[in-house]
């Protein structure tokens, strides 16, 4: 058995948008010659997610519109003070609130050297509180080929 | 749009080399959150859809005996983007802080004076030290921003930073642009009641110390202060500040949109009160 992680960085443009990471997932598998095994895709932060679903466009902007309305901005959130431990306004928790909605991490079987996936599902990279940098983990452990 | 007030402390392409000023940043100001790339402070502004930043630094060598970045690494900052505004700040109590500022703004053309009276520590009103650096400010044509109200910097004293300390100078000194910044809070009326008097004082909308930004924005503007009072009287004297990294640009800006005050207010704070003091130096 093998194992083999790789930690990708990001910079978000948005404070709410959706990033596709399945090529670099893929290429990832691809590199690390695993033929039979599984595949962890894990956020290390608080305020994003990490979901699956089809590649379009008009449906990840529906998608991250549909997260800013069923969390709003305005509840009065006990978050919604100044936080000394960061020297910022914790004025985020809707950002916090989406995150747990969404779940931070992702897995897929690989076979054959290649993830195991529906043709229609992609992975996403959520960003809820950006723009931030922002990093993520590919983890793969498995049969080598 | 113009963001009269950041502070590009968390930029981590100066701070992953200097570890000094890092612990500065975290000891004097009380930023702890990550560094981040300059490309995340500009982006930051492109979701506020804010043009331009004002970046303000912080000397305060002989309180706390570091610069919160120098006016050098301001003007290399503002080198890098034409979005960025410097500001210099020099310490009041260093016997050579005029000839600094000065250079600041002549040789390193920076464009306004930053002052943090609680940080600093020093007296805004002193005729000694303080002073000197006002007429330096008006032989240079540059606004200057004293900060005002609750510091929450772990290294900051409130109490050196009271509005009322400033009315002996803004009436010594009608012809320089002040900017009251936090609108003073908690001394909300006591900045209002200067702001009114003296055409030459503007407030900065930088005053989220509590609650969402929307709720922070009605309690300010429309209890303590009154809507009527800022559109009739105050709405050429208000420049929009985030006080970006303590807090978000781009949710501060929708604050106080929500309010929906009237577009020439609107106008005027985002936009046209900035220009008019970034352009014309002195104003009245």
């Amino acid at each position: 058995m093998i194992i083999k992680i790789k930690r990708f960085s990001v910079i978000t443009n948005q404070q709410t948008e959706l990033i596709n990471i399945t090529q670099d997932v893929q290429d990832f598998i691809k590199s690390t010659s695993i033929a039979n095994g599984v595949v962890f895709i894990i956020s290390m932060h608080t305020t994003t997610g990490m979901i699956v679903n089809e590649g379009i466009p008009d449906l990840e902007s529906d998608i991250a519109s549909f997260y800013e309305k069923i969390v709003p901005e305005d509840l009065p959130y006990h978050h919604s003070r100044f936080l000394a431990f960061d020297g910022q306004m914790g004025i985020n928790a809707t950002s916090h609130i989406r995150s747990t909605l969404m779940g931070f991490e992702i897995f897929f079987p690989i076979e054959d050297g290649k993830i195991q996936k529906g043709l229609r599902q992609n992975i996403y990279f959520v960003e809820l509180d950006g723009p931030q940098e922002r990093i993520f983990i590919v983890q793969a452990f498995g049969e080598k080929i | 749009m113009i963001d009269f007030h950041t502070h590009p402390f968390l930029v981590k392409e100066f701070i992953e080399d200097d570890p000094e000023l890092l612990n500065c940043i975290r000891n004097v100001f009380g930023l702890y959150f990550p560094p981040q790339p300059l490309k995340v402070f500009l982006r930051e502004l492109d979701a506020a859809e804010v043009d331009k930043a004002v970046l303000l630094p912080l000397d305060c060598s002989t309180s706390n005996g570091c610069k919160i970045f120098s006016n050098e690494q301001i003007a290399k900052l503002v080198s890098w983007s034409p979005r960025f505004i410097g500001f210099s700040s020099v310490d009041p109590l260093n016997k050579n802080a005029s000839k600094e500022l000065e250079y600041a703004v002549n040789s390193l053309g920076l464009k306004g004076l930053k002052l943090d009276p609680s940080i600093q520590r020093f007296e805004p009103n002193s005729k000694d030290y303080a002073y000197p650096l006002y007429y330096k400010c008006r032989e240079l044509k540059i606004p200057v921003m004293i900060h005002c109200g609750l510091s929450w910097a772990p290294k900051g004293k409130t109490g050196y930073s009271h509005p009322l300390q400033l009315e002996d100078v803004f009436d010594d000194f009608s012809d320089l642009t002040f900017i009251i910044p936090h609108f003073g809070w908690p001394w909300v009326r006591e900045s209002i009641m200067l702001a009114l008097k003296h055409p030459n004082v503007y407030l900065d909308t930088s005053i989220i110390y509590s609650g969402t930004p929307k709720t922070v924005f009605e309690q300010v503007f429309m209890y303590d202060v009154g809507f009527n009072v800022l559109e009739a009287s105050l709405s050429s004297q208000i420049l929009f500040g985030s006080n970006y990294p303590r807090q978000d640009i781009k949710r501060s800006v929708e604050g106080i949109k929500s309010l929906n005050m009237s577009k020439e207010f609107y106008t005027n704070i985002f936009k046209n009160n900035s220009e008019e003091i970034l352009t014309k130096g002195k104003l009245v």
